[in-house]
């Protein structure tokens, strides 16, 4: 029986995608009967949520050196059996923590923070690890090619689909209040961030002309905010179609569903997701859903199983798979969603503790 | 003998596998097996295997692959000879298993469903192979304890795939080729990629003697079941507490060692051929082979015009051996007109960059050209009986060098001054590095064998690409890694040395390559486990400390023993005119070239910076 302190940056009380995938992996981590108990130190969290039996979440610390203390501190006092290491910038405080203890370390690796190469103290620290979990094979792959880990402990762990996505009726009214009725729509959910820009708002933008050419009523509704809106404004004006391009803003996670049940297909041609979870809430939805092909958008679009996977900078290949979406010829895969459901998830994740420091 | 491969789609988020890309990785290897070819895919389209045949042991269809047990749990792919498959298979079916075709492939299923992963220690002989288990739901890889035969395999963390060659993976289309720095290095370093690198990231030998299982979580670390360094430590403990025998005892105990291998390796329902060379290892082997009573023996040797009326002409000689032991011989010439016309394609069956491999392509085009299915050939004997020069040479400078190397930066520092001096004198690069490397039997190792130095790369690579490469790699490290455990002979150590690092890695992948491309099984009865355990324990037990066992004990193992200036001979290197061929064949346009290979470079060098850039 395992006894698990996990060193994360946001878990229980807490959104976004990190905090989502912390909360299912601890869940999972919960169920196991490999695992006796698990203690969560996080930086952040609201209020005090509730977690599941066997797991406590500690108060967070958002000051990183109190943080850093109170993790060396719990570590003295008590012995644990794996060090759970949630966001690789803490990974050198994590891989010092598991040697001093002798505990295993586990890594886990998102996206774009583990395609950069790291210096030293992150080699050293990621070829102690016994394991190191992925949640794509883009971002595995970007992992292996810099860190000098044994390829055999870096396992791909997906990110799992909330039963919350399901086909839903389109609600005329949230149609009509963003003047869509009798419109086709293309939807993107995701930041629009200026320091980021590779979610592929733009290359959707640039695409409409061609688009509109042969589906003369489609709109594009943006969900989502932040600092890049005025520039992806502007580019709709200057290309043309700015009458055609929606910002909806920030939508609350339980109002997801009836965007997604008012769009025809979901599109974000991407080249950063560290597997995009998004995919999976739209096909599960039933949307025809179109993404990039050179990131871990390729695990959640499962090959073009589940959506199509299409060259973010082949304008060409992305109108071409946009019209045919809208006009009702791209098949729907929600079934080949099912494989990313918890159950499958939780099973793996007792299977990798099952092998820690086999 | 074969070319095989598979796919597993292991996670529960991966799609069932591709049969095209199963195909494409398959038939990309036609030259392994043209005598048939054979596909399997489970019901639930998870897993599947690939085969293309080469039939030498039962040629009927029963024993076609991929081959299922009775009871379709078991499927096996299989390359290679398991040359005691009729010993196993007495002893299976005494304990009741029933045999369905007279092969040794179906040897592997039932061995299996007796021992396990086990099964691997009662094998003798030169195999890759993969093993699906139904009831648990987990791919069995094995690859005998030589590295005879290859075996690659990619691990996407979805699926995971394997094959012969690495080429034949790429054909499938799904894997990365993301160069692997560590795989770069290595080649630049040693003339051949050392495993379990590869010149891919993604793509990795299974190593040799080495076993791997693959389940839903992925693939598991590859679990080493035999090292040749032990092997040597543990006759070192057996010699150590019996008396030392005369001469004649041993000799005669390795006559019977290696006649029970080369009987072995004659196992065969198609005639078996010989590679036949002026030198001692091949000439031995045929008189083996005629002591071991095969009466029609058909031998190839290669001539060179260049040659002709010279002392390097292996050609009179090895005709004498041939009438001496009464074969049906064949000297095929090869013309430099012939080498340039083949280039193209050496450089594609070519599996991994490597300097050497020609003369291996040119002997076994020669052998199917005469119908041959099968070749002996005296690879390994060097290794086993300490006929290369660096078993005098490497002990040497060991000794040598092993007081000042103990001096902290001083090698270095000398190595720094001296490099100039060194190409001002026009030294080889080498000479530079003696009191850094020389101490100690890995460095020596590296300086004996070594293409290029170390402190040579950046001029030849990206110096990220070098500093990452040399990192990953770790060469004195993963050469000392080979050397453990360590025996305490000079000649123990560096027959470990040369058999798990050159041979493996130059000399076994280059003669599986240039063979295959020609249809044609290369067997090697000096590189076998059985063998290896006899004569190195007595090479632990002879008295003559220097020189324990020789080639000379080779020489004499024949019952009609090889004329003395045969056995005389000095080991005469790579006596071809390759080297001038490649010399004057320039692969790319001059301007490709790596300016630290300067034209006066030895040819390996050169040949080694064109393939990199080809």
């Amino acid at each position: 029986m395992m006894r698990i302190l996990a060193l994360v940056t946001d878990a229980f009380g807490a959104g976004g995608g990190i905090a989502r995938y912390n909360q299912d992996l601890l869940s999972a981590l919960a169920q196991s009967g490999r695992v006796s108990d698990i203690t969560v130190l996080p930086r952040f969290a609201a209020g005090t949520p509730s977690t599941p039996a066997k797991v406590r979440q500690l108060r967070p610390s958002p000051d990183r050196s109190s943080w850093i203390a109170r993790s060396i501190s719990l570590a003295v006092r008590q012995r644990f059996d794996v060090i759970f290491c949630g966001h690789l910038n803490a990974l050198p405080l994590a891989a010092l923590i598991a040697r001093l203890r002798r505990s295993f370390l586990w890594a886990q690796v998102h996206g774009i923070e583990a395609w950069q190469p790291r210096g030293a103290a992150w080699r050293e620290g990621l070829a102690t690890a016994a394991l190191v979990t992925s949640v794509s094979r883009h971002t595995r792959q970007k992992l292996l090619a810099w860190a000098d880990v044994a390829p055999h402990r870096v396992r791909v762990l997906p990110n799992t689909i909330d039963p919350i996505y399901q086909p839903r009726p389109a609600d005329p009214k949230l149609k009509a209040s963003l003047g869509l009725a009798g419109k086709r729509v293309i939807l993107t959910v995701g930041r629009l961030s200026a320091s980021e820009r590779y979610k592929g708002h733009d290359r959707i933008i640039e695409a409409l002309p061609e688009v509109l050419g042969q589906v003369p009523d489609a709109m594009y509704v943006i969900v989502g905010s932040g600092d890049d809106q005025p520039r992806l404004a502007e580019l709709a004006r200057e290309t043309g179609v700015a009458d055609r391009v929606i910002f909806a803003g920030q939508v609350p996670g339980r109002e997801l569903p009836d965007y997604f049940a008012i769009a025809d297909v979901f599109a974000m041609p991407s080249t950063g997701e560290g597997f995009g979870i998004v995919f999976l809430e739209a096909a599960a939805s039933g949307l025809p859903v179109i993404g990039g092909n050179r990131d871990g958008s390729l695990d959640a679009l499962a090959d073009g199983a589940i959506g199509r996977a299409v060259d973010p900078d082949s304008r060409e290949e992305l109108v071409a798979a946009l019209t045919q979406a809208l006009t009702g010829r791209a098949p729907r895969q929600t079934d080949a969603v099912r494989r990313f459901a918890f159950s499958s998830f939780a099973e793996h994740v007792d299977q990798l503790v099952r092998i820690l420091g086999r | 003998m074969c070319g095989i491969n598979g796919i597993f789609a292991y996670h529960y988020a991966a799609n069932p596998i591709d049969r095209g890309e199963l195909l494409r990785t398959r038939d990309h290897m036609a030259a392994r097996g043209p005598d048939g070819s054979g596909a399997w895919v489970s019901d639930d389209g998870r897993v599947g295997f690939g085969h293309r045949r080469l039939s030498i042991i039962d040629l009927s269809d029963a024993a076609a692959q991929p081959m299922s047990s009775a009871d379709g749990s078991l499927v096996v792919t299989f390359n290679g000879e398991i040359y005691n498959y009729r010993e196993l298979r007495r002893t299976l079916e005494a304990k009741g298993h029933v045999f369905r075709s007279q092969s040794d492939t179906e040897v592997l299923l039932h061995l299996y469903a007796d021992k396990g992963e086990a099964m691997v220690h009662d094998l003798r002989g030169m195999f890759a192979f993969a093993i699906w288990d139904g009831p648990r739901r987990t791919l069995f890889l094995a690859r005998d304890p030589y590295g005879i035969k290859p075996l690659y395999y990619a691990d996407d963390g979805w699926t995971f795939r394997f094959a012969s060659q690495v080429k034949a993976l790429l054909a499938g289309g799904a894997i990365s080729r993301d160069p692997e720095p560590a795989g770069q290095v290595g080649f630049y370093l040693w003339g051949s990629v050392p495993e379990p690198f590869t010149t891919y990231r993604e793509i990795r030998a299974l190593p040799a003697g080495a076993t791997l299982t693959v389940d839903r979580i992925g693939a598991s670390e590859p679990r080493r079941y035999h090292s040749i360094a032990q092997v040597y430590c543990e006759a070192e403990m057996r010699a150590g507490s019996a008396g030392p025998r005369d001469e004649a005892a041993v000799q005669a105990e390795i006559r019977a060692a290696l006649l029970d291998s080369v009987r072995h390796h004659l196992v065969a329902d198609v005639p078996v051929g010989a590679f036949l060379s002026a030198g001692i290892d091949s000439s031995a082997l045929v008189g083996l082979m005629r002591d071991a009573g095969q009466q029609e023996i058909q031998t190839v040797t290669l001539a060179f015009e260049e040659f002709r009326g010279r002392p390097d002409d292996e050609a009179p000689l090895a005709a004498e051996v041939a009438r001496l032991y009464g074969t049906r011989h064949t000297t095929r010439i090869v013309t430099e007109a012939e080498f340039r016309a083949d280039l193209p394609r050496i450089l594609d069956a070519m599996d991994q960059p490597s300097i050497d491999g020609i003369n291996t392509w040119f002997v076994s085009k020669a052998a199917h050209e005469l119908g041959l299915k099968v070749a002996i050939s005296g690879l390994g004997g060097d290794e086993l009986f300490g006929g290369y020069p660096s078993f005098r040479d490497i002990p040497r400078w060991v000794r040598l060098f092993a007081g000042p190397s103990h001096v902290p930066g001083l090698g270095r520092s000398v190595r720094l001054i001296s490099r100039r001096l060194t190409a001002l004198l026009g030294l080889s690069p080498k000479a530079a590095g003696f009191l850094e490397l020389g101490g100690s039997y890995a460095g020596a190792y590296l300086l004996r064998r070594g293409l290029f130095m170390p402190w040579e790369l950046r001029g030849l690579l990206d110096p990220d690409v070098v500093e990452h490469g040399l990192r990953r790699l770790a060469p004195l490290a993963q050469v000392a890694d080979e050397l453990t455990p360590r025996p305490s002979s000079a000649h123990a150590k560096v027959a470990v040395l040369e058999s798990a690092l050159y041979m493996r890695n130059q000399l076994l992948r280059d003669t599986d390559w240039a063979s295959m491309a020609h249809s044609l099984e290369v067997r090697v009865p000096l590189v076998d486990r059985v063998l290896l355990r006899v004569v190195a324990e007595l090479a632990s037990r002879s008295r003559r400390a220097a020189s324990p066992i020789s080639k000379l004990t080779l020489a004499c193992s024949p019952s009609i023993g090889l004329p003395a200036h045969i056995s005389a001979r000095a080991k005469t290197g790579f006596t071809t005119p390759i080297a001038d061929w490649i010399g004057r064949n320039r692969l790319r346009q001059a301007g490709t070239f790596p300016t630290a290979v300067a034209a006066t470079a030895h040819w390996s060098r050169r040949w080694a910076a064109q393939l990199a850039v080809a």
